[in-house]
C-alpha cells in the first residue's frame, strides 16, 4: 500500500471514532496532510500509528495512550483545548483552528 | 540575547511551526530532534521535561531559564522580552 | 428483527476464555461467563483489530493491538463510552450457541 493510500485508510479508519466523540479533522488541510502522513509512517516503521508529537517510552501502557486517535485518554485536556494536542482534531464547532492555543495538561489541570 | 533550546519530534508538525517562529523573528536556537537520539539521551531529556513539570508531548522549549511546552507564540514573545 | 444463527456448541466453548465464530460467515466473538453467553463483534472499535485474541478480566476485554478495553456486557469502550462495539443477543438450545444478527 503506498503512503497516499494509507494516508486515506486512516481517515477512513479515525473519521467515524472521532465524530463519535465530538471531534472532526482539522480543515486546514495542510496540517492534516502533514499529520497524517507521518502517522502513516510512524506506522510503517513500528506498526503503530503514534501521535507524532508525543514521545514513546519504553512503557507499553503510557505508549498505548498516545496511539491516534488518542482522545479518550486525554479528554479533559483536549476538550479545554478544543483540539487534540497535535491538532490533527478539533471540536466539530471549531472553525479556525489557528486560532486555538496548545496548551500544556498541567496548566488545564491547575485551573 | 537568551539561550533558547528547542527539544522536538522530527515528525510534530508544532515543532517546526516553533522553529519557523524563532526564524523569522530572528532568534537564534539549538533544536534537538528526541526521536534521533540515543536511548540514554532521551532518557536524559525525558528526565528534564518531567522535572520541569511538563509531560512528552513536544514542543519542549527553554528560554533562558523559563521553559515553555507546546507552541506558543505570545509566550514565546514574553519570555524572549523579559 | 434479524437472524437467529447458530455459533457454537456450547460444550466447545471455553468458560472465561474469548473464542471467534463465523455465524453466517460473519466475525463474532463469544464469551462464556458462568451460566451466561456473550457475543460481540469481532472487531475492535479502533482499527478493526480481532478481539478474539485479547486479554479478559472479569467482564472487561483489552484488544490485543492497542489494548483498548471494552465491556462484554454492553459493549461499551471503558474510556469512551461513546465508542463501542457491536452486541448480539446469544441464546442457548439444545446445547448450541445461537446468536441474533441483524
Amino acid at each position: 500500500m503506498s503512503l497516499e493510500e494509507r494516508k486515506k485508510a486512516l481517515r477512513y479508519l479515525f473519521g467515524p471514532v472521532v465524530d463519535k466523540l465530538g471531534y472532526k479533522f482539522t480543515p486546514v488541510e495542510e496540517d492534516a496532510d502533514f499529520l497524517l502522513e507521518q502517522e502513516a509512517l510512524l506506522e510503517a516503521e513500528t506498526g503503530i500509528p503514534y501521535c507524532p508529537c508525543q514521545a514513546r517510552t519504553k512503557d507499553r501502557a503510557e505508549n498505548m495512550r498516545i496511539v491516534c486517535p488518542c482522545i479518550p485518554f486525554h479528554r479533559a485536556h483536549y476538550d479545554a483545548m478544543k483540539r487534540c494536542w497535535c491538532g490533527l482534531y478539533v471540536r466539530k464547532d471549531v472553525t479556525d483552528p489557528d486560532k486555538l492555543k496548545q496548551v500544556p495538561e498541567e496548566r488545564i489541570n491547575a485551573h | 540575547m537568551k539561550k533558547v533550546t528547542i527539544y522536538a519530534l522530527s515528525t510534530c508538525l508544532w515543532c517546526r511551526k516553533s522553529k519557523k517562529y524563532f526564524e523569522e523573528n530572528k532568534v537564534p536556537f539549538e533544536a534537538v530532534d528526541y526521536d534521533k537520539q540515543s536511548e540514554a539521551r532521551q532518557a536524559e531529556m525525558m528526565k528534564e521535561m518531567k522535572c520541569a513539570g511538563c509531560t512528552g508531548s513536544f514542543p519542549f522549549i527553554k528560554i533562558g531559564a523559563a521553559c515553555v511546552q507546546g507552541y506558543d507564540p505570545d509566550e514565546f514573545e514574553k519570555l524572549l522580552k523579559k | 428483527m434479524g437472524t437467529s444463527a447458530e455459533a457454537a456448541e456450547l460444550s466447545k466453548l471455553p468458560e472465561g476464555r474469548p473464542a471467534a465464530a463465523f455465524p453466517l460467515g460473519l466475525p463474532v466473538l463469544l464469551v462464556r461467563r458462568g451460566g451466561e453467553v456473550y457475543a460481540l463483534e469481532n472487531r475492535c472499535a479502533h482499527m478493526g483489530c480481532p478481539l478474539a485474541a485479547g486479554k479478559l478480566d472479569g467482564y472487561v476485554l483489552q484488544c490485543p493491538c492497542h489494548d483498548w478495553r471494552f465491556d462484554i456486557r454492553d459493549g461499551k469502550f471503558l474510556d469512551a463510552p461513546e465508542l463501542a462495539v457491536k452486541i448480539y443477543a446469544a441464546e442457548i438450545k439444545d446445547g448450541k450457541v445461537f446468536v441474533r444478527l441483524p
